[in-house]
């Protein structure tokens, strides 16, 4: 995978992330046929993020078609040196699905999907085995987290829980959700800052 | 960091996705107009994006390539089914140079309330919000007369995207989700908000979102807002 980030005056490392880094500077400048080459190598990937947050229907194709088309307007805006290419699509397209899945359903259901065939799936990034330097020290930090607390955040994140459904799930009432999850997020980040 | 340990959470709540609908619509419009709290939403969307890495692929269950390919060879302005946010930042561009023009003329219109709402009576309740994106955009004009309990909004070099309207919302957490104070037309129109709390309108956060024409068609917002703005009052 990508490196995140990268020594100031150094160039971004070889490999897939450099490609889609270049993909995305022609993309700028209204290379189509770069975006096609962009759409083939990252489609599944980005429909792995919005399809476990929109479980319902054509919601998640709808949603990555305005994904692709807002990575296309967007393009100019990628900075490598914030970020993986990957990380400033997957950012945009959770922000869509977050969008969409708040919209639809304020009263979230999401922890009852129906006939979603990934209900039973949880993503445990401290399983992965190939991690770029950005998941290696969050996965770090992670750990620090008591288990239930690092589950809430993980659901969250790849699930779009929202806190009724978190809280309902964790048998805790919703203020207690929101304080973990702050607490939780302000030890992530002093940990991502140390 | 400038911003408040409050704003910072909410900020990673964005990012994390658990706030609910009318928190996101509110920090969604916010940070439009809040350097420092976009800042913040960025940085912890940076935090926490090396996730994404981890989530494994899912093939995508019909073919969109077609569709997305169609979206974006749509630049020409007769092309069906073009996006709301490509037809406004396209419409954006084309107005750029005219817009630098109006957002003068909104400048203008905001002192021209002040100067001619001061003198005319002595304690009038009259708050003024210009809703820009930049100083380069279009902007509405949005004025709000509190003794009278009426909004008028006035387009600034605004059109909104063919086959598209443009519909005004005030945002507040008290009211939960957005409300519609209706759709924009081309000339100065009048909305009564009798309906709301004075404190409320006068904290509230106005926001516009291009909507299919006539409005949004289930009464919320289809989008994140395009333009946003607080009022500011003209007089005591």
């Amino acid at each position: 995978m990508t490196i995140r980030g990268g020594a100031p005056g150094g160039r971004a490392p070889t490999g897939a992330g450099d490609d889609l880094s270049n993909l995305l500077s022609r993309i700028a400048t209204r290379d189509a046929s770069a975006f096609a080459a962009l759409y083939k190598q990252t489609n599944a990937k980005l429909y792995g993020v919005v399809a476990r947050i929109l479980t319902r229907g054509d919601a998640a194709a709808d949603a990555l078609q305005e994904v692709y088309v807002r990575i296309w307007e967007k393009a100019g805006e990628f900075d490598p040196l914030k970020g993986s290419p990957l990380a400033w699509m997957a950012t945009i397209a959770r922000n869509r699905a977050l969008d969409e899945v708040r919209r639809v359903r304020p009263v979230s259901v999401e922890d009852q999907p129906e006939g979603f065939e990934l209900a039973a799936e949880e993503i445990d990034p401290l399983a992965a085995r190939e991690r770029s330097e950005g998941l290696s020290a969050l996965v770090d930090c992670l750990k620090a987290l008591d288990e239930e607390k690092r589950a809430i955040v993980l659901l969250a994140y790849y699930r779009g829980s929202s806190r009724e459904a978190l809280a309902k799930r964790f048998g805790r009432p919703v203020p207690t959700i929101k304080t973990w999850l702050h607490r939780s997020l302000a030890q992530l980040r002093d940990c991502l800052a140390s | 960091m400038t911003i408040s340990p409050d704003d910072d959470f909410a900020a990673a709540e964005y990012a994390l996705g658990t706030l609910d609908a009318s928190e996101r619509a509110t920090l969604a419009a916010r940070r439009l107009r809040e350097p420092e709290l976009d800042e913040a939403i960025r940085s912890w969307e940076a935090r926490l994006a090396p996730l994404a890495e981890a989530a494994p692929e899912i093939e995508p269950p019909r073919d969109l390539w077609p569709a997305i390919e169609a979206r974006i060879r749509g630049a020409s302005p007769d092309a069906p089914g073009n996006g709301t946010i490509v037809e406004l930042e396209r419409s954006i561009r084309r107005w750029r140079a005219m817009a630098i023009a109006a957002s003068v003329l909104a400048g203008v219109l905001a002192i021209g309330f002040v100067a001619r709402e001061t003198t005319r009576r002595s304690a009038p309740h009259e708050y003024v919000a210009i809703l820009q994106k930049d100083a380069a955009s279009p902007a509405f004009a949005v004025t709000v007369n509190l003794d009278k309990q009426e909004l008028t909004v006035r387009p600034v070099a605004a059109q909104a995207p063919p086959g598209k309207s443009y519909e005004l919302w005030i945002i507040d957490a008290k009211l939960g989700a957005p409300r519609s104070l209706g759709v924009i037309g081309d000339t100065p129109r009048g909305a009564s908000l009798s309906a709301y709390d004075p404190a409320v309108v006068a904290g509230a956060t106005y926001a516009v979102t291009v909507e299919p024409p006539g409005g949004s068609p289930d009464g919320k917002p289809s989008g994140t807002p395009v333009f946003v703005g607080k009022l500011i009052p003209v007089s005591p």
